[in-house]
């Protein structure tokens, strides 16, 4: 797994790139969470058009990062779900959880 | 280390005797009176206690040459002996107390990162003195803070002979006067640094930074092994935590198919190397209701194990509480949410299977959903439920029901068998896992778990990391018999 983070008109990004299968390189993953919340910043987009493939570790990780955004009071969007990903949000029935857009302009714009 | 007395005799008598020379010879020349015979005396008296000045130096370092040695072959033997890294470093400082003379002396052990301060060992600093040490480094060593920063991101040695004249000197001995560090490495790889303080003025020799050099290389030495026994303990505890999951998890799963004509169950369940969190259970309920429990813990591992272990407390206790499926997930859910940590859940289909009206209800929770293989090849996916457990406080759960013919089969099965990959990364998925079933179906239902097993491990590839691969088979066949 592979982590970029940057910034879009106030809004956090970060986009994560190889294979998501949970395990100690998630610690990276949670790191940023915490600083996208240390910085203040109060909307968050999950960019996971390079995924190349994910598990269920890899779910934990998303769960993870909304609940832990949502204590802290900031939204998050997914952007560029996978098919795969997309299989494993209907499985675990998150599709309507999470709120997924196909790309990373529209997952900022529905942020309204 | 001491110099023979007969040879400090000398020395002295002969220093003496230049200095008086050196006094009258200052008060001739000054007069003019300069006697060319007094002034060769005396060039020849200097070169004697030069020459007896090196001869007596070159001793000294023989002396301290021989001293070092034997207090690193003692330093070596203790390394080998000491169990704990922190009795090592005590030794090197005390050792190295010896024969470099010094007021204040610490060892400062970096992670990786140099982020984090592994170990360290003080000598010379008081109370305060020490906590301001540990509050300076207690966060890894940082850019510009002091020598040993400087040393640790250089790689290289330094000695500062007056603090007060070197801006990168951060003073925690107000005493101090002169400083010396040197880097520590472990092969190649800097990991700390070694430092010297004195309370006088250009304290330390070009001698002395060998001689810590030497030091550092050993505590060098002796922390690589401090951290390879550590690693094996590390190691060995984790087999042992490991085996003890594996145990508990093994305990869980069923030891037999229950009796419940006209149903025949069979189940499997293939651990991988890790301990995953794989269940899957049968329980009676009433003579004629039979709970059915599939469910996967994400993560692997002691935390995955005990999380499997709560799940099934939990719902083993539900289920006997609660006739309405909706309901025992709810309350399995709201458990798991107050009990869990963040990042991990529980997907998980339950359902119970009524014998008198062929009725299953199930409720799925996130979970892969089961096949139910009907003859003619008919599959339908039992999707009904809600999201994962333990992750939304005020999830719902909604119900399925399907009424069941002679031969329908129903397969439950965890993601370790839909998502095993082959070589070019292709899943089993749940296509070939419906073909394997209606290939096999008309085995009994445990010699169908298996057989589909046995399919899964033959598509994945062998260097792949597995997953638990569990499987559990309900085939409504009218001839079985209790």
């Amino acid at each position: 797994m592979k982590l970029k983070t940057s910034e879009q008109n106030g809004i956090y990004l970060v986009g994560l790139s190889g294979k998501i299968m949970g395990g100690p390189e998630s610690v990276q993953f949670h790191d940023a969470v915490k600083h996208a919340i240390a910085s203040n910043h109060k909307r968050v987009v999950i960019d996971l058009g390079e995924v190349e493939w994910m598990n269920s570790s890899g779910i934990g990780l998303l769960v993870s990062a909304y609940t832990t955004l949502k204590n802290a009071g900031t939204e998050m969007k997914l952007a560029r779900t996978t098919d795969k990903i997309q299989s494993l949000l209907v499985i675990t029935k998150l599709n309507s959880v999470f709120d997924s857009h196909d790309s990373v302009e529209n997952a900022i714009k529905s942020f309204g | 280390m001491k110099e023979a007395p007969r040879d400090a005799l000398r020395t002295s008598s002969s220093v003496d005797e230049l200095e008086r020379a050196v006094a009258d010879l200052l008060d001739e020349l000054r007069a003019s009176k300069a006697d060319p015979e007094r002034i060769d005396r005396f060039l020849k008296l200097a070169a004697a206690v030069t020459s007896t000045e090196e001869v007596l130096r070159l001793k000294a370092e023989a002396e301290r040459e021989r001293a070092e040695y034997q207090l690193l072959q003692e330093v070596s033997l203790r390394l080998s002996s000491a169990a704990e890294i922190r009795d090592v470093l005590r030794a090197i400082l005390e050792s190295l107390g010896q024969v470099v003379k010094y007021d204040a002396a610490g060892i400062f052990v970096f992670n990786k990162d140099l982020g984090i301060i592994e170990v360290d060992m003080l000598s010379g600093y008081q109370g305060a003195q020490r906590n301001r040490v540990y509050s300076k480094f207690q966060e890894g060593v940082k850019h510009g803070e002091g020598i040993v920063a400087t040393v640790v991101f250089s790689g290289k040695p330094l000695y500062v002979p007056d603090v007060r004249k070197d801006t990168r000197y951060v003073e925690v001995r107000p005493t101090s006067l002169s400083e010396l560090a040197v880097p520590i490495f472990v092969r190649d790889e800097l990991i700390g640094a070694f430092n010297l303080e004195a309370d006088v003025v250009d304290a330390f020799s070009e001698r002395d930074l060998r001689t810590l050099m030497t030091f550092a290389s050993h505590a060098g030495v002796a922390l690589e092994r401090a951290r390879a026994d550590r690693e094996r303990q590390h190691t060995r505890r984790i087999e042992e935590e490991l085996s003890l999951a594996r145990r508990i998890h093994t305990g869980f799963l069923p030891k037999s198919m229950p009796a419940f004509a006209p149903y025949d169950m069979g189940g499997m369940n293939f651990p991988s190397s890790e301990v995953g969190g794989d269940y899957y259970d049968f329980i009676r309920i009433t003579d004629d209701d039979l709970g059915i429990i599939m469910s996967d813990v994400a993560g692997h591992g002691v935390a995955a194990a005990l999380l499997m272990a709560n799940f099934r407390a939990c719902i083993r206790i539900e289920s006997r509480a609660h006739y309405a499926i909706k309901t025992i997930l709810e309350r399995v859910n709201e458990f798991l949410v107050e009990t869990n940590p963040p990042d991990s859940f529980v997907t998980a289909i339950y359902g119970v299977l009524n014998r008198r009206h062929n009725i299953l209800t199930y409720s799925n929770a996130g979970h892969n959903p089961p096949l139910l293989i009907r003859s003619g090849q008919q599959i339908t996916l039992l999707e009904n439920g809600g999201p994962i457990l333990g992750f939304l406080p005020d999830a719902t759960y909604a119900e399925g029901v399907v009424n069941l013919e002679p031969d329908d089969v129903l397969v439950f099965y965890t993601d370790g068998v839909t998502e095993a990959r082959d070589e070019a990364g292709t899943e089993y998925g749940m296509e070939r896992l419906a073909d394997a079933a209606n290939r096999y179906r008309a085995l009994p239902a445990n010699e169908m778990a298996r057989r589909i097993s046995h399919d899964v491990y033959a598509f994945q590839a062998p260097d792949l990391t597995m997953d638990d691969l569990t499987l559990s088979i309900v085939k409504y066949d009218p001839s079985a018999e209790n």
